[in-house]
């Protein structure tokens, strides 16, 4: 498996996770980039006993975990600010209205909805978080209605 | 309607070019250096310390062995000071990223929990033996004055060595405990969200 590989086919999965934790792109791109760091030196050692994907998203979600110890800061619940011309302002404003609600979650539902709108397996986001498969579904059901909710809060 | 948000579709509009990978090279060599360089400061002040006691023995020549145990006690308890401040905390703290969330937030708990334990202990050694290391040093140069002498300069040191370890060691050790029972408690919240 080459490194340079990986890096393109997940860097942007892993940044939006990353962002989907702490909703701020500059603070989301220097948790994506201290995981590649990771990624990188520790795939020498990867045997893949188990999928690659879940292997980096064990790593990301961690590190995502790793930023309670940082004090001082707090995923922002500010509207993302970057707005750039988009042919549908309408979808980009609510994209980034999802990525606000989601760091309002507690932290470890942000990582669990994060993987699951990633499209990652539920069996897959068992074995990253630790928990079981059948606490996984019920998880991501009212992640969702909670997620829901606060959308519709929001969009009024 | 909002039942029907397409989440997914909104969750993959958020992209960002991925930087070039150089920079992920360039950022690991600097977070290496970084490591490098504080392992060499910790070894330089280590060295330094050492240096200067070694100098104070043989420019002094002391004549007593209290002398001579009391300036070995203040290099230990320096020496056991910077290396588990600069060298031994990276260690301790190495935790295995590639592990499930669940084991991740139990390991972290536990790095804490070790170091609040060690700040403590490392920390009260440090002064115990910073202060028996004085104590006997004195013995040999205290005992050449007067009797006065001898009282305020025994006095004087006694009352630093007391507001050291009543004032200062307490208030070091509170301020880390506070800080580490913080990130502890916030760990153990986090954890819990998983259990429920």
């Amino acid at each position: 498996m080459v490194f340079e590989d990986i890096y393109q086919d997940y860097w942007n999965k892993v940044f939006r996770i990353c962002m989907g934790y702490v909703n701020d792109a500059d603070w989301a791109k220097d948790i994506a980039q201290e995981t590649f760091i990771i990624i990188w030196k520790q795939l020498p050692n990867f045997r893949s006993e188990s999928a690659v994907g879940t292997w980096i998203y064990r790593i990301a979600s961690n590190n995502c975990l790793r930023q309670i110890e940082r004090q001082n800061r707090m995923p922002t619940t500010e509207l993302s600010e970057q707005i750039e011309y988009k042919p549908d302002p309408d979808k980009e404003w609510q994209s980034k209205l999802l990525y606000k609600c989601i760091a309002e979650l507690p932290e470890t539902d942000r990582i669990i909805i994060s993987l699951e709108l990633e499209d990652v397996k539920q069996a897959e986001i068992a074995k990253i978080t630790g928990l079981s498969e059948s606490n996984v579904r019920v998880k991501v059901f009212r992640i969702k209605e909670k997620l829901t909710q606060k959308f519709k809060q929001y969009e009024q | 309607m909002s039942n029907n948000i397409d989440f997914k579709e909104l969750w993959n509009r958020e992209k960002a070019n991925a930087p070039d990978i150089s920079e992920i090279f360039a950022k690991a060599d600097q977070l290496n250096r970084k490591t490098r360089n504080k392992i060499w400061r910790g070894n330089i002040l280590l060295s330094l310390t050492v240096a200067v006691m070694i100098f104070i023995w043989w420019y002094y020549q002391p004549q007593l062995i209290t002398t001579k145990i009391g300036v070995t006690l203040v290099i230990i308890a320096i020496v056991v000071f910077l290396a588990t401040t600069n060298q031994m905390f990276p260690l301790l703290a190495k935790t295995n990223v590639e592990t499930d969330s669940q084991h991740f937030l139990a390991q972290m708990i536990r790095v804490k929990q070790k170091q609040d334990f060690l700040n403590k202990t490392m920390l009260t050694g440090y002064f115990i033996l910073l202060s028996l290391g004085v104590f006997l040093y004195m013995i040999e140069y205290a005992g050449r004055g007067s009797l006065a002498f001898q009282l305020t300069a025994y006095g004087i040191t006694f009352a630093w060595m007391a507001f050291n370890w009543f004032y200062i060691r307490t208030k070091s050790i509170k301020k880390q405990q506070n800080a580490i029972n913080d990130i502890i408690s916030r760990l153990e919240g986090v954890n819990k969200q998983l259990l429920d």
